[in-house]
């Protein structure tokens, strides 16, 4: 199980890398959502934010109605932030699931892959 | 779904109510193909009696919406098919059935085109061939806006099904009244015809409301996970109702050779209200064209792209575009079927895709059943919202009637002997095996290869 802290870690990287990309900002151009984390194994929760093309900071606990939301296990967002996860092997495995619409699934899916792309 | 899983979904800022699915159940089935179809079904049937295979191919629809509304439940995801496919069989028959249940799609969408293409030259009064020029087109125009990611948004879905469905209702009706005359043997489906006909008949109904179970994709944007299920019945109902109707209105009113043509709607239409009834059909057809490349390109492009990042695809196939839409299935599928659609219009083979499109809709239901059956085995704690009562009996029975009518449509066509659906459903099959069996196990070699040479970001602690 990984801790609150080890999460927001793994997230700090994950959005630094993000926000830099330049191919990925133009990906979510225009693409302003709110993302709901749930943890199965430690009930944790945070919110993830995109506006004006960038990833805001991780908050801790649910804020403001989601368009996404996302529910794994902890170690499995860990890794996935750090870029040793595939989450789409997750989610088609059912580990990950996902509500929210297709395009939206979809780009999250791109954040991670592009953030990453030698993963 | 636990609570938290409910409560998060009645949170969410953009979800679908019970009539988006309704419509989107519709309209996914609703297809151009589906006027070729029950104009089709009309030889194997004695009379005007057309509408009583479609009633029974409701019933059978109805067991097939008990098979989906169960796995639906267990696996409220677009990946459903992926996981409780997995789950029930080997994992490689489990991929080479739904790459060869994939076909349909692109045979759809090939059938769509070239359906409305044909339409539309024949509404212009331009000669045949001016029909590729069509069907390119609109192919094409189909690729650019999935590659600039633009989809038709719920409520144009809702009103676009709305006005095909109403249209087409109303059009069979009037054909039936101004026709002037009672119907021919209403309740004598046999008449001139063989049991083995009436089972034919049936395969084609089986197709008429195919396609209404893709709804279940979306049960992960729905407000409420039940209202997969219920739009799935309701638009089995309106499904039921308006290909009765229009193929009753097309046995009553049209000539052989009308029927027997690309586009047996538009002359629907010239029975029911003269010159303009034409236009309203041109422009009905073009309309359920929207849907499907919406639909199909959305729904095929996103299972090879999920189906690529899990590894069972090319690498390729998972690149996006800068609007992070996946651009090769989207260009692969357009480049596919505007293959299939031109050489249906130079062979005027569609009562072949019509066949094909049949057996492997009836195939996909019997697996659904045999997959519902193996998980009450297999997973018989994993919780079932739906929970599809008298599955013992109606599920192997279910997969033997489905199975039968997957055969009996693979071997006909327009009422004549013919084996081509079933050589190209096998042909189609041998392919998504040799590549199950064959090529993708270097390519998860590879993948793994290349992951083990990558070191671990995740710090160790």
């Amino acid at each position: 199980m990984a801790s609150t802290e080890e999460l927001l870690e793994a997230y700090a990287e994950w959005r630094t890398r993000s926000n830099a990309n330049p191919r990925l900002t133009k990906m979510v151009q225009g693409w302003d959502r709110v993302i709901h984390f749930t943890t199965t194994d430690t009930a944790q929760s945070y919110t993830m934010r995109v506006e004006d093309q960038q990833l805001s900071e991780l908050a801790v606990g649910h804020e403001g109605r989601p368009d996404v939301v996302v529910t794994g296990s902890s170690e499995d967002f860990c890794d996935m932030f750090w870029g040793d996860l595939n989450p789409s092997e997750k989610y088609m495995s059912g580990e990950i699931t996902l509500l929210g619409s297709q395009q939206d699934v979809m780009r999250i899916d791109a954040i991670s892959m592009v953030a990453f792309l030698d993963t | 779904m636990t609570e938290s899983a409910i409560a998060s979904r009645a949170t969410l800022r953009r979800a679908l109510g019970l009539r988006t699915v309704v419509t989107t159940s519709t309209g996914l089935a609703f297809a151009a193909l589906e006027y070729l179809a029950a104009a089709g079904l009309v030889a194997y049937v004695g009379g005007d009696s057309a509408y009583i295979p479609i009633i029974v191919a409701g019933v059978l629809a109805l067991v097939a919406y008990g098979f989906f509304g169960e796995l639906n439940g267990m696996f409220p995801t677009a990946a459903a098919i992926r996981l409780y496919m997995k789950r029930s069989m080997d994992d490689r028959a489990a991929l080479t059935i739904t790459f060869t249940y994939m076909t349909t799609i692109v045979l759809v969408i090939a059938a769509d085109a070239f359906i409305v293409g044909s339409a539309l030259a024949h509404a212009f009064g331009e000669p045949a061939w001016v029909a590729s020029i069509w069907i390119v087109g609109l192919l094409a125009v189909a690729v650019a806006t999935n590659l600039r990611g633009i989809t038709v948004a719920g409520l144009l879905q809702d009103l676009a099904t709305s006005v095909v469905v109403v249209a087409t209702l109303v059009i069979g009706l009037l054909a039936l009244v101004h026709s002037g005359h009672g119907l021919h043997t209403p309740f004598q489906p046999l008449h001139g015809h063989s049991p083995g006909d009436f089972l034919e008949a049936i395969a084609l109904g089986v197709f008429l409301y195919s396609a209404f179970e893709w709804v279940t994709t979306s049960a992960e944007e729905v407000r409420e996970p039940a209202s997969i299920n219920r739009g799935m019945l309701i638009a089995i109902g309106i499904l039921c109702v308006v290909c009765s109707v229009a193929t009753v209105a097309m046995s009553h009113t049209l000539t052989h050779n009308e029927l027997t043509s690309a586009y047996p709607q538009l002359y629907l239409g010239i029975a029911a209200i003269g010159h303009s009834g034409l236009w309203v059909m041109a422009a009905v057809t073009a309309v359920t064209a929207l849907n499907t490349f919406n639909g199909g390109f959305i729904t095929a492009s996103r299972f090879i792209y999920g189906t690529a990042r899990e590894g069972s695809l090319p690498r390729q196939l998972a690149h996006l575009n800068d609007r992070a839409v996946p651009w090769v299935p989207v260009v692969v599928l357009g480049v596919v079927s505007a293959a299939v659609a031109l050489i249906v219009a130079l062979t005027h083979a569609w009562q072949v895709l019509v066949a094909v499109g049949a057996a492997l809709e009836a195939m996909i239901y019997g697996v659904a059943g045999l997959c519902a059956l193996r998980l009450r085995t297999r997973q018989p704690d994993t919780p079932r919202p739906f929970r599809f009562r008298g599955l013992a009996v109606l599920g192997p029975l279910g997969i033997v009637v489905f199975g039968l009518l997957a055969l009996t449509a693979s071997l006909s066509v327009q009422n004549r002997f013919n084996p081509a659906p079933l050589v190209i459903i096998v042909v189609a099959a041998a392919l998504s095996a040799f590549y199950v069996l064959r090529v993708l196990p270097g390519i998860r070699e590879r993948e793994a290869a290349r992951r083990a040479a990558r070191p671990r970001r995740r710090p160790l602690r």
